[in-house]
């Protein structure tokens, strides 16, 4: 479906809004909302004058079985934390917020160097999928940091990656480099190559562009692994 | 007060598919599924549809979560949108006959459900830019004219179609339509002078 912007268009996203566009012509909206930039773009803007908010008065506690077949249906129990790795370890992690923030540092490229001492894998990040493992080599000088993915694994253009040290001593993560893809080589700070030790933890988050907006992890965890060193 | 960032938080979670991905989704359904039951019920009437209507919603929430924008000003209203959409095809597919049952039970106290269902107060954690929109649209929808505001919240609220709409206000089905569309095209009109005049 073809939409210019338009008295169309509108009437289109409010409708879509409102509910009474449905069946086959809502369904052709949608398609066109993922393939129009500038339908969606006009829906967002229709988004933000009519977001009307549901009181709590119209609550109604679902029973019990709704819970339980969704929970059959789609197999959680494979997304569940082994126990050593549920809430708390991860609620301490992300109230740490302003310290990360004074740590974190801008991403800095390495230039390609030919003749370089050969990096040491220190850690091996994994997550879901056993097929994007990340493993993580730090150069002797302990200030370049080389990231290399199993497979390509690139950021879309609403996300960037954020890698993080949870370091040996505890306390907040610390912010190491953000990155458009997971493969790259960067270098450190100074101070965090130092604190990249045994005990630690590397871990990767899914922030928007240009990194977490906090210092701290705000968005899904989807690799981590042990430094070891 | 449902917590956006901790909802958007949720679901970017539930999206990443790891360990720990279904007890995010757990609590976003903990937190949400309570006023999700309560807008499908609006729509559907019936508690046993509207569960069915909220498990299938959860399905595709669960499925889609790694489709949802990030940026999104509102993550409760891509869930509510899911919930919406779905109640309305179920209506439609169980040729649920609503009108009749409708007349019966639908409040013609417009002003009474816009303060009764919807909630004005902002979020604790709401932006200026939120809480003003949020006052904007309070306002604009308060200057529609009576006709066009009954037959925006008769079809947001309860998902009535243009023909369930006209036979509910007894109106042809173009006076229905023109009703919507002037509504929402006055509303946006509205809402758009008053960002305009805060720039």
């Amino acid at each position: 479906m073809k939409i210019e912007n338009s008295p169309l268009l509108d009437a289109l996203c409010g409708e879509y809004l409102i509910g009474t566009l449905r069946g086959p012509a809502r369904r052709r909206f949608e398609r066109a909302l993922r393939s129009e930039p500038r339908a969606a773009l006009r829906l967002r803007h229709w988004q933000e004058i009519f977001a009307p908010r549901y009181s709590s008065t119209i609550e109604v506690q679902p029973s019990a079985r709704v819970w339980n077949r969704l929970e059959r249906e789609l197999g959680l129990s494979r997304y569940r934390a082994p126990w050593h790795r549920r809430a708390a370890f991860w609620r301490g992690w992300a109230v740490a917020a302003t310290a990360a923030l004074l740590l974190a540092v801008g991403l800095q490229i390495w230039p390609p160097v030919e003749d370089r001492a050969a990096p040491v894998q220190i850690a091996e990040l994994a997550g879901k999928d056993p097929a994007s493992r990340v493993t993580a080599a730090l150069y002797p000088d302990r200030r370049t940091l080389e990231l290399r993915a199993a497979r390509p694994v690139i950021a879309g253009p609403a996300q960037s990656y954020e890698l993080w040290l949870l370091p040996a001593e505890g306390g907040p993560p610390i912010s190491l480099a953000v990155l458009g893809a997971l493969d790259a080589r960067f270098q450190l700070a100074a101070s965090h190559g130092q604190r990249l030790r045994a005990g630690g933890k590397l871990a990767v988050s899914v922030e928007p562009p240009g990194g977490s907006p906090t210092g701290a992890p705000t968005g899904p965890v989807i690799l981590i692994g042990d430094v070891v060193i | 007060m449902l917590d956006k960032q901790e909802i958007r938080r949720l679901i970017l979670r539930t999206a990443a598919r790891d360990e720990g991905s279904a007890e995010a989704f757990e609590r976003l359904y903990r937190r949400c599924a309570p006023l999700l039951l309560g807008v499908a019920q609006h729509i559907v009437q019936r508690r046993e549809l509207a569960e069915e209507v909220l498990h299938d919603a959860f399905t595709k929430i669960w499925l889609g979560a790694e489709s949802f924008d990030p940026l999104a000003a509102q993550p409760f209203a891509w869930m509510a949108a899911i919930v919406r959409n779905r109640a309305i095809d179920v209506c439609s597919s169980h040729d649920v006959s609503r009108v009749a049952s409708y007349h019966g039970t639908l409040d013609d106290d417009t002003e009474g459900t816009l303060e009764r269902l919807l909630d004005w107060s902002p979020a604790a954690d709401e932006s200026e830019d939120g809480r003003r929109a949020l006052q904007w649209l309070r306002d604009c929808l308060a200057r529609l004219a009576a006709a066009e505001r009954q037959a925006l919240v008769l079809a947001y609220h309860h998902g009535l179609s243009h023909s369930e709409l006209a036979s509910h206000l007894r109106k042809p089905l173009g006076t229905a339509k023109t009703w919507l569309r002037r509504g929402m095209a006055s509303l946006r009109d509205c809402v758009e002078a008053r960002m305009g005049g805060a720039r």
